[in-house]
């Protein structure tokens, strides 16, 4: 049997299929997976799922392994193992806060904090771990726009660039973690079909060794953590 | 207003059929335990938690659910059974000859209902060994769980045995800071191989149990992984963890499980007990492990009975997912006779009945007189194999599914599907 592999939609879904690519298990365009939705290749089938879902493919076993962002790991917590860091669709999870506001490291921050965000859990717990009382206020779409008409003092949420912060006239006032792409594994998978899964494992984790040692000789190219 | 039919979150109703076929499950787990002498003990629903706390992490004493009883001390509905058991032997049992065969079946709640696993009551069957050290009781319990699994209907399944001691000894041996060392104990508990690389990353010290640490999802296969590990260990724990889980492996092989049997030296477990060998089952294609146990030698002495002790729980409601999934799922039993009557046939009816269960039938009398147009709907909906229409104490007419009625007394009706079945 194929082992099988979730990708998911939206950012990072290009980097994930040259990841597959580069490792020589598939060849696929955005264009026709997001057509089939699945697709079977010689020792893979590759399926195209929403990035919050890729977790809840591969702990019910649906999919053998998936490629997830980290910031989705922290909100979804599972019993898959987080094998490798693909080191690609780099972003951070931040608190941002109105250009004109007092609010900057936590020594200015009041006793009660309200933020927006779409990850309530990780913002929950990471305060919750700085002994910070927030009170946080779900959103599912367009967070910035929360603080500018006073719902909020500040947002909690993944950026890139910053360049959608700056647009709507917001600063980063703490930094609440650094997300990349990730390989996860069914934890059932690599018991009961070690050899196969494995093999894929490996070869997706020489593609991203290949990849930086390449980068460190053009260089500049960000270091392997480890 | 309107009642919750649904019931509360987190709690499911048992339909007929996965009812019985959760009972059946439960019926077999138990009789291939009291084929290895082990006894049936039944614990209560409810412990105190100052009795789960000698016996569970914090993590778990969380998710049960607590309350006070009348007399002001605190109770929980337990969450697994094996500490409550520990108790048992510890108190009621105390003069009781070690060593001890005990099992039980029962549901289990948690408060969680995480994302993954929306059900907060979970039924389990589990046996435990109390008082028999080394590694042919070991044996005993794994070969137990893997025969267990068989004896539900499970054809194809996997047994995976590890070493509670394999990973200490390491972390032991390990260099580096205690403060890194508890890092790296969390980032493998929450199976992130990443957080751990970069742990082991950042420190300058090297060692060969840094590489043990890496490959840890790896360390998986037959005998020859023993060779494999045994080169880079040096320290004694680690060591005397891996003789212990080849002499295991041997007695399986004698038990004759060879075949289903894999070494696993980077299992993980959630429960902090664990003491030595230690083990999971995995069905085909279910993501999670459909049994796990193994050996937890320093529970009885919290509870004052010093005692070696090693079991196991089956998770029954992934049997019955794993059994209706298979090819060929359990047929639903069906109801052999749906007898039904008019005015006269009543105490007929009644009579016939009693007779075709006393010969191991299922059989339906029906509540209310009907003719034969009103029987042969009824006989549908109710889904019998036979209709039996009762019209005096004399005349019955018969109805096999797809043959023609026949029209003969009712102790000849009984003799016939009684035959029939034999």
């Amino acid at each position: 049997m194929r082992v099988a592999i979730a990708v998911p939609t939206g950012a990072l879904l290009p980097g994930g299929l040259r990841m597959l690519a580069r490792a020589r298990l598939a060849r696929l365009s955005a264009a026709e997976l997001g057509r089939q939705l699945l697709v079977d290749r010689p020792s893979v089938r590759v399926i195209l799922v929403r990035p919050a879902d890729v977790p809840a493919y591969v702990d019910h076993g649906a999919a053998d392994l998936g490629i997830v962002g980290k910031d989705v790991l922290w909100e979804s917590p599972g019993s898959h193992y987080e094998l490798v860091d693909l080191l690609f669709g780099g972003c951070k999870l931040v608190l941002a806060v109105p250009e004109e506001s007092p609010l900057a490291g936590p020594e200015t921050w009041p006793p009660s904090l309200r933020v927006a965000t779409k990850y309530p859990h990780t913002t929950a717990s990471w305060f919750e771990a700085r002994g910070q009382s927030v009170e946080v206020v779900r959103l599912h779409g367009s967070v910035e726009l929360a603080p500018l008409v006073g719902l909020v003092d500040g947002i909690v949420d993944l950026t890139a660039t910053g360049r959608t912060l700056r647009e709507n006239r917001l600063r980063i006032a703490s930094v609440l973690g650094e997300s990349t792409a990730r390989l996860i594994a069914n934890q059932a998978s690599l018991k009961t079909r070690t050899d196969a899964v494995q093999a894929v494992v490996t070869r997706l984790r020489d593609a991203v060794d290949n990849s930086q040692a390449r980068k460190a000789v053009a260089g500049g190219g960000r270091r392997r953590a480890g | 207003m309107i009642p919750q039919l649904g019931g509360v979150p987190g709690f499911r109703d048992r339909l007929p059929h996965e009812a019985d076929v959760l009972r059946e499950a439960q019926e077999s787990l138990l009789a291939e335990m009291r084929r290895w002498g082990y006894r049936h003990v039944i614990t209560p629903m409810v412990e105190s938690t100052a009795v789960l706390e000698l016996g569970l992490s914090a993590d778990h004493r969380r998710r049960l659910f607590k309350f006070t009883d009348a007399s002001g001390e605190v109770v929980a509905l337990v969450g697994e059974r094996t500490v409550p058991v520990a108790r048992l032997v510890a108190g009621k049992l105390r003069t009781a000859a070690l060593p001890l065969r005990l099992c039980y079946a029962g549901p289990v709640l948690s408060t969680d209902e995480g994302r993954f696993q929306q059900r907060r009551e979970s039924y389990q069957v589990g046996a435990e060994l109390v008082g028999a050290p080394g590694v042919v009781a070991d044996a005993e319990v794994i070969a137990l769980a893997a025969r267990c699994l068989e004896a539900t209907g499970l054809r194809r399944y996997q047994v995976d045995v590890g070493h509670a001691e394999f990973f200490q000894g390491i972390m032991d041996a390990v260099k580096l800071p205690d403060e890194v060392k508890r890092r790296v104990r969390s980032a493998l508990h929450a199976r992130d191989f990443v957080a751990l690389e970069a742990l082991l990353a950042s420190t300058s010290l090297r060692s060969a149990e840094h590489e043990l640490l890496l490959r840890f999802p790896a360390l998986r296969g037959g005998p020859e992984i023993l060779d494999a590990a045994g080169g880079l260990v040096r320290n004694r724990r680690s060591d005397r963890a891996l003789k212990e889980l080849a002499r295991v492996r041997e007695l399986l092989v004698a038990h004759g499980l060879g075949a289903v049997v894999s070494l696993d030296l980077g299992a993980i477990r959630d429960f902090d007990y664990y003491t030595g060998i230690i083990f999971e089952g995995y069905g085909p294609d279910l993501g999670r492990p459909v049994a796990q146990g193994g050996r937890y030698d320093g529970l009885l002495a919290r509870f004052g009975r010093p005692a070696p002790a090693t079991g196991f729980v089956v998770q029954l409601d992934l049997v019955w997912e794993m059994l209706t999934h298979a090819a060929r799922p359990p047929a639903l039993p069906r109801v052999d006779a749906a007898v039904a009557w008019t005015g006269a046939g009543l105490e007929t009816a009644l009579r016939l009945g009693s007779t075709l269960r006393l010969f191991g039938m299922r059989a339906i009398v029906d509540t209310e007189p009907r003719g034969e147009a009103e029987a042969q709907a009824w006989w549908h909906a109710v889904g019998a194999a036979n209709l039996i229409h009762c019209h005096s104490a004399s005349t019955t007419s018969w109805t096999a599914r797809g043959r023609r009625a026949r029209r003969l007394p009712p102790e000849q009706v009984a003799a016939r599907l009684a035959g029939s079945r034999a």
